[in-house]
């Protein structure tokens, strides 16, 4: 991996700790804070493509895991990982993949702003919310002892918060790949 | 960014990292193979002991836990009401034990040993050619260096809205935070290669 694409994984890293540290955005008129460091899981996918947002959220893992409290609410450590809802914290790996390769595959300079925009909020749905609640809710099923389809009713709840932290990050990557376009690797 | 780390000299602070993540594994694969209520409220408690022994205050041991003690209350309840209390309340030490004893771990490990650890674990992938277990330290030490002025770009982005009247929206926000981030990229690049500190990419 070339220096570049560490810097740029790490970088975004930063950006997504800093996530959690930052006061909550208000959406206009919906009451909704958008706090959650998933949104920049999801970003990291649609921004940097498959492999370095994969590389990205590993390096946040590492930071939770070395005792940092660098999730949001300042939780951190191993307690983190051991938690009913830790499932959600390990998909984000494959959700910035799945974010990051459907992006790679589904958007092509030449398309108009429309469609890539429409593209990358299909990838951040399927990525951020289909894998990443994949695993989630069999993980929570798991630990709570309850069956999936309780666990699945559970979750439910969460759902249009990241629907429209989809739509944000598929705005936000169809911006920054007109202002700063990154997604392909640079030979 | 302060560490979770607490300075101290109790048994769980002497003895080598590698054993107290090993033991925190085992604890959870035991824990929910294990359901015997007593037994499990045991191991709670032994738990609870080892959290409290060491050297953290009550208030202090007590907010460090509270947001993962609150949604494993909420699971705890949820499962009250689909499964039998039995099923609960064995849920509910599982998770309490194993979090404590997690919490625990983490306050008596510095960040330099759990590093360490993380490079030995990287070792044998470093033969696949996947990571390097350097750039691992590499990466670390940027984050840590680069939030405070990512959270610093992000008031000025805001000072910037405010000025020109503008309310704070997340994608006219979240765009310049991260363009004026990744922009930086190749500069840091450089200055890595140029001081040589990854020595194997030549």
């Amino acid at each position: 991996m070339s220096t570049r694409d560490l810097v740029l994984a790490a970088l975004f890293a930063a950006i997504i700790v800093a996530l959690g540290l930052l006061p909550p955005i208000y959406l206009g008129f919906i009451p909704v804070p958008i706090t959650a460091q998933s949104l920049g899981v999801m970003m990291a996918g649609v921004v940097l493509g498959a492999r370095r947002a994969t590389i990205a959220v590993l390096i946040v893992l590492v930071l939770v895991a070395i005792g940092l409290p660098v999730l949001s609410g300042g939780r951190g450590g191993f307690a983190a990982f051991v938690a009913p809802t830790s499932g959600f914290l390990f998909g984000w790996v494959f959700a910035a993949f799945v974010t990051g390769f459907l992006s790679e595959r589904l958007v092509h300079d030449n398309q108009s702003g429309l469609v890539q925009t429409v593209s990358f909020f299909l990838a951040a749905m399927i990525g951020g919310i289909v894998v990443l609640y994949a695993f989630g809710i069999a993980y929570l099923a798991l630990a709570a002892n309850i069956g999936l389809k309780q666990a699945f009713v559970g979750s439910m709840a969460f759902i249009p918060g990241d629907v429209i932290k989809a739509f944000v990050a598929a705005l936000v990557g169809r911006a920054v790949m007109a202002g700063y376009p990154l997604l392909r690797i640079r030979a | 960014m302060q560490s979770l780390y607490v300075e101290g000299n109790s048994a769980l602070h002497r003895l080598s990292p590698r054993a107290k993540i090993f033991s925190l594994f085992l604890l959870g694969v035991m824990l929910f193979i294990g359901d015997n209520l007593p037994l499990l409220a045991i191991v709670t408690l032994l738990t609870a002991l080892i959290y409290r022994s060491i050297g953290l205050s009550l208030t202090e041991s007590a907010v460090r836990v509270r947001p993962i003690v609150l949604t494993i209350v909420i699971v705890a309840l949820f499962t009250l009401v689909v499964s039998p209390w039995q099923v609960a309340l064995a849920t509910l030490l599982r998770l309490t034990a194993l979090m404590l004893f997690a919490a625990a771990v983490t306050a008596t490990t510095t960040i330099t040993q759990f590093m360490d650890e993380i490079t030995v674990l990287a070792r044998p992938l470093e033969r696949t050619g996947w990571v390097k277990a350097d750039d691992i330290g590499l990466a670390v030490g940027l984050v840590l260096r680069f939030v405070p002025e990512i959270i610093a770009r992000y008031h000025a982005i805001s000072e910037a809205h405010a000025a020109r009247g503008l309310k704070v929206r997340p994608v006219t926000i979240l765009t310049p935070l991260i363009i004026l981030t990744l922009r930086d990229a190749d500069n840091i690049a450089a200055a890595i290669d140029a001081r040589g500190i990854r020595r194997h990419v030549s």
